[in-house]
């Protein structure tokens, strides 16, 4: 909703980008990964004088379009001492513009059959909107109007900061494992921005005033730090000239983009973290390492490694903690790569009565012998299958095209990794997957994190 | 622009005067193209001799199919004693069959690029998976294999037992999944329909293998079971593939298919219920409303005042609860199938010194649409949000075969799919005013709230005499009796 934070899931996120290939006849025997044909997205792309950056692509199995746009900033460029603020202003970007009144955009959404939604990660903030393709014009008109034209007041500023508050409290205080998932992705940086997190605190949220959305528009919110992704049922002519007349009067503002700090050092020493909480059914323990960005040349391994550990059922931590020693509930391995230094994440819950010392040594075995032994190569090809399968099922709808192309286009700084990162996956061998485990996790040093019930004696 | 101070208005202006100046001089949205209407094909339904129904459903364009099994019975058959067996014993069939164990199960159907569910829910079970054209053939042996040859291991039992109980105790310990569980044993007292479908602490450790076997030998035939293809895959194909895998399924023989028993529409028993649970960081609200069958052109009316009422963020109570007062991130409401029959539910979640307040918005809005007619322009934009929702919903295989087994699960005709835009449609305001006035008044309302019931426990008696309060350590979700305990 306008307001989803990045997934903090804590089973592993599978891969954003993928597709398979021409249709083929029934066949007793399955091929294997490396058969699987990968069609090229033949995706358009622009560049306004302005800076805008346009990609699309059709698809007309429906009669709908989805509109995105995705611009370069995110919880890691909060204000110092207002962290969560990037993401309230995501909320505040339905709360009228010039010619919009607040919540317009729900009307030209939701109430022509459409949808609208946004989320903000660390890096990134995206605006996603799907419509019936005749309104293509109209939600074009829109995203370019409060991209140029933001207009917020003091009572609608409140009311929405409220709206945030509580989306604070449902995710974080309400939900069993909520501080867990927050400080597994913030505690363990000691320097990079990243450490504040992207939903922030309620005292954080209460230091923010209209002044400063403001001030974060003018700053971030510009046509040169903005791509605009329009996926399914339209006319490229007709797009084209749309754009032109709604998007290219915009004008690029001359003050230089803000960069933000992006260092973090290696670590040098392991740390341990105790993290408490009022209502903990039962303890969880995660193990942190160090991974590099996504747009880096390891970053197709890590994902196949974080796949063996924990994708689907049939995965290692899954069969070795859950159904053999049935000493967790859930156990998870997930690569969170973002533009700068991101994290891997080892994690479980305890099943009933287990220790969390105890949970932990399981899960770090599982993990040291990945590093340790090559993946036989049936195993390697049932996760690179899982993998390829569900990114070209998240692609079935406008929707999903559009967020594939913005993830490769605006995080991974290049639209066409949504082409070119399926096939790296595909070459990853069981040699790379030893490699970069042992290169960034049983070389690395880690931060570990234990979640137990307040008031429990250590 | 309306009610900004000048204060920040001036702000405003300084910094953005380069954009004012000369950006988007178009000051009213263009209007939309004519539409282009959405045409849904209609699933192709044929019986193999053994009594399973094979529906097709073709969505061309991308080479995946879903598969999905479908029995039609679940959470309903549930003895008194044993919550949660129809749910286990679904889980269980992907955990061992006479020819491979739970482990081998799983990695087969991943190496296939799918992971196989299964579950039971109210009126069905199911196992199913999405897989690529090429391994639909191998995926439905799978299908086929854990359906009709579970084993029922005792071991596996005792896995899946421990790990549910576990996850119970992280249903515990949520608000929202308190409350709702709380607000359905209001709604259905303590008849089949309103026990927690996953069980509780006291029914779990009653499930003997027996239970499993027997449940499976009753439920488990093909002349009450649906097979689902959607996706890239022609009837003829899916005949073809439906009968080399389920073909020989034998119906059991001297055995009488299940009966489900019919959900009550009015209980005894409180219609409020708090659930303390002083460590929570929010009050999880649940107001749950049992519904009689929807006949005819009723079930479009009654979505529709469902979406009137909680559907996306245009919705009245979103409206008054989220953008006029921020007093929650998300509510919704929804109608779910009991049967034939229908619960109506409006959820949220807020901070415990709102509960109250949230509580009288719900009741003043629901009184709203029983005495006002919804306006024309409301009513026209709820009904083409709603069409809007569901054709997305039909975008992907799965979204598509799970559309087709929600008409199954409620014995409505697969057609449906093809005429419900039409049924929307046709929808007036005087319909769902009609609805409401009949079947969203105060007496068949119940209102669960679970949260720090001290900041808020004593002003909600004032509204609600004859509230009960328990402690969630107390709860007892085993019989409605449990609800009664101060």
């Amino acid at each position: 909703m306008k307001a989803r934070l990045v997934a903090v899931a804590l089973l592993a996120a599978g891969l954003g980008a993928g597709a398979l290939g021409p249709k083929a006849a029934f066949a007793a025997a399955a091929p294997a990964a490396e058969a699987l044909q990968v069609p090229r997205i033949a995706y358009r792309e622009r560049k306004l004088d302005n800076g805008l950056t346009v990609l699309s692509v059709e698809s007309h199995a429906s009669p709908t379009v989805s509109i995105q746009v995705w611009f370069h900033v995110g919880g890691a460029d909060d204000p110092e001492g207002k962290s969560g603020f990037a993401h309230l202003f995501e909320h505040m970007m339905f709360k009228g513009s010039k010619y919009m009144k607040s919540e317009q955009f729900d009307r030209l959404t939701e109430d022509v059959g459409g949808e609208n939604n946004a989320f903000t990660s660390e890096d990134v903030t995206g605006y996603q909107a799907v419509v019936p393709s005749n309104h293509l014009e109209t939600l074009l008109w829109a995203e370019a109007e409060r991209l140029a034209n933001l207009r917020v007041d003091e009572a609608n500023f409140r009311s929405e900061r409220a709206v945030v508050q509580e989306e604070y409290r449902q995710r974080i205080l309400a939900s069993p494992y909520g501080r867990f998932f927050e400080e597994m992705r913030t505690k363990p940086y000691l320097r990079h921005p990243y450490r504040r997190g992207v939903i922030g605190s309620i005292e954080n949220l209460d230091a923010a005033a209209v002044a400063d959305v403001v001030a974060f528009h003018a700053a971030y919110y510009r046509p040169d730090n903005a791509t605009l992704i329009v996926a399914g049922d339209f006319d490229p002519r007709q797009l084209d000239a749309w754009v032109d007349k709604y998007f290219a009067p915009i004008p690029r503002p001359a003050a230089p983009l803000p960069r933000r700090e992006t260092e973090e050092a290696a670590w040098t020493a392991d740390r341990a973290i105790t993290v408490k909480a009022p209502n903990v059914p039962l303890p969880a323990v995660a193990t942190v390492w160090l991974a590099p960005p996504v747009t880096h040349a390891d970053a197709p391994a890590l994902q196949v490694a974080a796949a063996l550990l924990a994708a689907g059922e049939s995965s290692r931590l899954n069969q070795a903690l859950v159904y053999r020693q049935q000493i967790a509930t859930q156990a998870a391995f997930s690569t969170d790569l973002r533009a700068g230094p991101g994290l891997l994440i080892a994690s479980a819950i305890a099943a009933g009565g287990r220790k969390p010392a105890a949970v932990r040594a399981a899960l770090l075995a599982e993990v040291k012998r990945l590093a340790e032994r090559p993946a036989s190569r049936q195993e390697l090809d049932k996760v690179k299958t899982l993998l390829l399968t569900q990114a070209f099922s998240s692609r079935q709808t406008p929707l999903g095209l559009a967020a594939a192309i913005g993830e490769a286009a605006v995080l991974g700084r290049n639209p066409n990794r949504v082409n070119t990162d399926l096939d790296d996956l595909r070459r990853v061998s069981a040699a790379d997957v030893q490699r970069v485990m042992r290169r960034y996790v049983s070389g690395a040093h880690s931060v570990s994190l234990d979640y137990v019930q307040e008031g429990t004696p250590q | 622009m309306s009610g900004r101070s000048l204060r920040y208005l001036a702000g405003a202006l300084t910094l953005l005067t380069a954009t004012v100046a000369t950006a988007q001089p178009f000051e009213v949205p263009p209007p939309p193209a004519p539409p282009r209407p959405l045409a849904i094909a209609a699933p192709v339904e044929q019986v193999l001799p053994n009594g399973l129904r094979v529906i097709v459903a073709r969505r061309e364009g991308v080479p995946l199919v879903t598969a999905m099994l479908v029995v039609l019975s679940g959470s309903e058959l549930d003895p008194p004693q044993l919550s949660g067996l129809a749910s286990m014993t679904a889980s269980l069939l992907t955990q061992g069959t006479r020819k491979r164990s739970g482990p081998e199960i799983a990695a087969a159907a991943e190496a296939l690029g799918g992971s196989l569910e299964s579950g039971a829910g109210w009126g069905q079970s199911l196992v199913a998976i999405t897989v690529t054209t090429p391994r639909l053939d191998a995926a439905l042996g799978l299908v086929a294999e854990v359906t009709r040859e579970p084993t029922f291991a005792p071991a596996e039992l005792e896995r899946i037992r421990n790990q549910t109980l576990d996850a119970l105790k992280v249903s515990y310990a949520d608000p929202g999944t308190v409350a709702g569980l709380t607000a359905a044993r209001l709604a259905y007292g303590s008849g089949a329909w309103g026990h927690p479908a996953d069980g509780t602490p006291a029914s779990l450790p009653r499930i003997k293998r027996a239970d499993l076997v027997a449940l499976h030998r009753l439920a488990f035939r093909p002349d009450r079971a649906v097979l689902i293809l959607s996706g890239d895959i022609g009837p003829e194909q899916g005949d073809l593939l439906a009968g080399r895998h389920f073909g020989n399924w034998a119906a059991p023989v001297g055995v009488a298919p299940p009966r489900p028993p019919t959900p009550p529409t009015l209980t005894d028993g409180p219609a409020v219920a708090v659930v303390d649970m002083p460590a929570a960081g929010q009050a999880g609200v649940v107001l749950a409303l049992p519904l009689p069958p929807r006949v005819g052109a009723e079930r479009a009316a009654a979505d529709v005042l469902d979406a009137v009422l909680g559907g996306g963020y245009s919705s009245r109570l979103s409206q008054e609860v989220r953008i006029k007062r921020g007093l929650s991130y998300a509510v919704h409401s929804r109608i779910e199938a009991r049967g034939r029959n229908g619960l109506f539910l409006a959820a949220l979640q807020t901070k415990n010194e709102s509960a109250v307040e949230v509580v009288a918005l719900l009741k003043a809005e629901l009184d709203r649409v029983m005495q006002a007619p919804v306006p024309a322009d409301e009513l026209a934009s709820r009904k083409l949000s709603l069409i809007g929702g569901f054709s997305r919903s039909v975008e992907t295989t799965a979204g598509l075969a799970s559309a087709i087994r929600s008409l199954v699960a409620t014995e409505r005709a697969p057609g449906e799919l093809k005429t419900r835009i039409a049924a929307i449609e046709a929808v007036e305001s005087a319909d769902v005013q009609r609805y409401a006035a009949a079947h969203f008044g105060a007496t068949g309302r119940r209102l669960a709230v679970a949260g720090a019931a001290q900041r808020f426990a004593e002003s909600l008696k004032a509204e609600a005499p004859g509230l009960v309060v328990i402690a969630q350590p107390q709860l007892d979700l085993e019989r409605a009796d449990g609800l009664r305990r101060d």
